[in-house]
């Protein structure tokens, strides 16, 4: 799929500047940038939640796991309620629980709501709620920032997982540029609204080519030693 | 839900019960003493036989005050039914339709909760005929406006949550996301605001009655009932009073009902104090170089929860301590522990808390206020956003030091300067929100360096800026440190921040500390299970992308479900027989490491 010429306005303010990014088959791209910098907003406009202008072409369906997942998943219902929402005229039992398998959950979560879950099990459940929408793209925005490093590996795992198993495009979007390096194939690079550097991730990463690229590498915070 | 038996809830709750059993059985015991005409105790006061007096029939009006409860509670139920139902349609409709019949309902709405609910009410009574049905039509409509914004309100704040989002996006239509996700969600604060409707209907519609544009004989209500006795007030008061005072009960009733169940909803869940913990064990002698000399730290809540586990460490001046942990390991408890601010009802014991060789609890709040600068997570809830950064600094020297306003000032605006705050006379004239993230951060240092601290708590203070922001402010805190000596505990979930900055770290988990090191040993020194895991976990720019990343399996037990074993025993690879039951001390690991850990030390 690609991404042409997208613009988001909010009144006189620019979020996103005639932006153009491709999303190749099968390919996770990462989308990095502070806050501020549009890549909420591009997300958004791709999902359909936001106005734009500009063309976006070759997907059909877009789903989206959003950064908090307290606040993501109805209180009142079960999971099992809330992974079926997207599923349409397939047997739902079966597919819940194909799903929940699929973000490596046992299937008895099915019948519990999300308070019983832990935060990385809430983010598997919103996860498995998007994959059942049969999305042509899935938009990841800043999925493991709410969560504790300790499950955060199990996600960024779990996200690689579903792009080998099911060959499933995705927008993956985070400020940390350590965790985009280790799930994308390209990084994007983005700075007050527009696209500064598009690369494959080890190429941004090892011999970035712009200032501010530059500057966010700078910036990761590292252990000494 | 959990309600608090108070007073006024016990009242109201005790008023409600009487009314439905008024209601029930009232017509039945006393339906027939009330239409009992007798010719020869007319228009009576209060006497023996008629406590109340007699209507311009010789009726018994006490018996007719009992036996009209049930019409009048019956008027009200109705008349909040229907204006609740009708608020509630309206008020969902700007959700359900498109933009601008959205856009229609909502000027409605808007347009009928200026409108006087009194005015309304009598409007619609005038209109749809008098009689009881125009009055309870006509406080119905008074009614609908406030429960139409209620749940207009209450529907829009949920429909702005992600999971709304995330159906729209599959494609869940309208109609089902309001029946699944909005009302759900909504219907608590609804059905509570009804309780306290049923009062208000109760004395609307006796006013309505009482201005003749209710219930019409032979019918009656309270309203009524007043309205027939009121010409007499003057001579025998007690006929109008008797109903006066019926209706004035039963609104009371429902409202402290209604009170109460809206207060307990919207209180979490107060359990009952348990046992106060076992008194810490003797402290031992105090570290003479720390500025804090913590000493079996505990804090507590009811039901169980024990966050902070008889927790030990000391800062010396001019020393940055991390403290380093996950989500409810009891890190930020034990910086609000500190600082005085465990939020009630936590109980905080320790066997020693000193700050500069003093007890915490014999310092005065102006003490503590200039030695303890605290810095969070959020700057803008620390900022008050009505006034002016340069004012809100310079007050900590007014009050704190009795510095006159000038001075204070100048000495906000040369401490604006030393955080490199750029124009710091400028910025001192602006509001909170005129400042980006990092510039408001850096005003919070600011406002700690106010004083002359000894001792700065940083909780979480760079988790909500960028990378870049992130890498200024941690050069500012070491600055900071450097110029004044002072002691700083840094809190953070982030293992390589903190690895960063300090120069000691304190790991935690399950609120007690697991292991203690120098931060230039974390990379490769790191010794307990949990801490090697935490640093294993993180991926950083060399991480091997072609392998899965470490995670640690399970979850850290919740406060009030920690085990008499070590806490990290269920989810480590090393873990024997003795892990699970026995608990392994602090030890010292090396010169400078201390361990809790069986398998290691």
């Amino acid at each position: 799929m690609i991404i042409q010429n997208l613009t988001v306005r909010f009144g006189d303010f620019t979020a996103v500047d005639d932006v153009t990014l491709e999303i190749p088959d099968g390919r996770v791209v990462g989308l990095v940038g502070e806050s501020g910098s549009g890549k909420s907003s591009l997300a958004r406009a791709v999902c359909g939640l936001v106005p734009y202008t500009g063309s976006i072409e070759g997907v059909r369906r877009v789903q989206m796991v959003f950064q908090d997942p307290y606040a993501s998943l109805n209180p009142r219902m079960t999971v099992g309620d809330t992974v079926a929402e997207g599923i349409r005229g397939r047997d739902r039992d079966s597919e819940v629980k194909r799903l929940l398998d699929l973000v490596r959950l046992p299937a008895e979560v099915a019948g519990r709501y999300p308070r019983e879950l832990s935060g990385g099990q809430r983010q598997r459940v919103a996860i498995a709620r998007a994959l059942g929408g049969d999305p042509g793209l899935l938009v990841a925005d800043e999925i493991t920032s709410a969560l504790d490093v300790s499950v955060q590996g199990a996600v960024l795992n779990l996200v690689r997982g579903l792009r080998d198993e099911l060959g499933l495009p995705m927008l993956f979007i985070s400020h940390n540029l350590a965790v985009v390096r280790y799930v994308a194939d390209v990084v994007a690079v983005m700075h007050q609204g527009r696209l500064v550097e598009v690369g494959p991730a080890e190429q941004v990463v090892g011999e970035p080519a712009h200032d501010y690229t530059r500057a966010l590498l700078a910036a990761v915070p590292r252990l000494r030693g | 839900m959990s309600l608090r038996w108070s007073g006024p809830a016990v009242a109201g709750a005790v008023i409600v019960a009487l009314m439905a059993a008024l209601a029930v059985a009232g017509p039945i015991v006393w339906g027939e003493a009330a239409e009992r005409i007798d010719a020869g105790a007319i228009l009576q006061g209060a006497s023996a036989e008629h406590p109340l007096g007699t209507d311009n029939l010789g009726r018994d009006l006490l018996a007719r005050v009992l036996v009209a409860g049930r019409f009048s509670l019956a008027l009200a139920l109705a008349a909040t039914l229907i204006g609740a139902a009708a608020g509630i349609v309206l008020g969902t409709l700007p959700s359900v339709l498109p933009k601008r019949g959205a856009r229609l309902a909502t000027g409605t709405v808007n347009a009928l909760v200026a409108f006087p609910g009194l005015l309304l009410a009598m409007f619609t009574a005038v209109v749809t005929g008098l009689g009881a049905r125009g009055a309870v039509l006509g406080i119905g409509a008074a009614i609908a406006p406030g429960f139409a914004r209620l749940t207009q309100t209450l529907a829009a704040s949920v429909a702005g949550a992600d999971y709304v989002s995330a159906a729209r996006m599959l494609g869940v239509p309208r109609r089902r996301i309001l029946s699944r996700h909005v009302l759900p969600n909504i219907a608590e604060p609804l059905i509570l605001n009804l309780t306290q409707a049923l009062g208000g209907a109760l004395l609307g519609l006796a006013g309505m009655s009482f201005l003749g544009l209710g219930v019409q004989p032979p019918s009656f209500d309270w309203g009524r009932l007043l309205f027939d006795g009121f010409s007499r007030i003057y001579v025998t008061p007690e006929v109008a009073l008797g109903p006066a005072a019926a209706v004035a009960l039963a609104g009371i009733g429902f409202n402290l009902l209604g009170d109460a169940l809206a207060r307990a909803a919207a209180r979490t869940t107060v359990r009952k104090m348990d046992e106060p913990p076992a008194p810490p064990p003797e402290p031992g002698e105090p570290d003479p170089g720390a500025v804090l000399d913590v000493r079996d730290l505990t804090v507590t809540f009811p039901g169980g929860s024990t966050p902070v586990r008889g927790l030990s460490l000391a800062v010396a001046p001019g020393e940055v301590v991390g403290l380093v942990g996950e989500s409810g390991s009891g890190k930020s408890l034990t910086a609000a522990a500190v600082g005085g601010l465990v939020p009630y009802p936590g109980k905080v014991t320790y066997g020693r808390l000193h700050l500069g060789g003093r007890d915490v609890a014999e310092l005065s709040d102006k003490e503590l206020g200039t030695a303890l600068a605290m810095v969070f997570q959020d700057p803008l809830a620390a900022l008050n956003p009505a006034l002016k950064i340069g004012g809100q600094l310079a007050e900590v020297a007014v009050v704190h030091e009795g510095a006159t306003r000038a001075a204070a000032r100048r000495r906000a605006v040369d401490r604006l300067g030393q955080v490199h705050l750029p124009e710091p006379e400028r910025r001192a004239a602006q509001h909170p929100h005129e400042l980006s993230g990092g510039m408001r951060q850096r005003a919070v240092i600011a406002m700690g360096l106010m004083g002359t601290p000894r001792l700065i708590v940083a909780d979480e203070p760079t988790t909500a800026l960028d990378v870049t922001v992130q890498r200024q402010i941690l050069r500012l805190l070491r600055e900071v440190v450097a110029e004044t000596g002072a002691a700083t505990l840094f809190i953070s979930h982030d293992i390589a921040v903190v690895g960063e900055l300090c120069d000691r770290v304190v790991v935690m988990y399950a609120g007690r500390v697991v292991e203690e090191l120098p931060a230039d040993r974390l990379a490769d020194g790191a010794a307990h299970p949990y801490s090697r895991a935490l640093i294993a976990s993180l991926p950083d720019l060399d991480t091997d992308r072609t392998r899965p990343l470490a995670g640690i399996p399970g979850t850290q037990p919740a406060p009030d479900q920690v085990g008499p074993g070590c806490a990290f025993a269920p989810r480590c690879s090393l873990a024997t027989e003795r892990c699970v039951t026995q608990r392994p001390e602090l030890v010292a690991h090396g010169p400078l490491q201390r361990v809790a850990c069986w398998e290691v030390s």
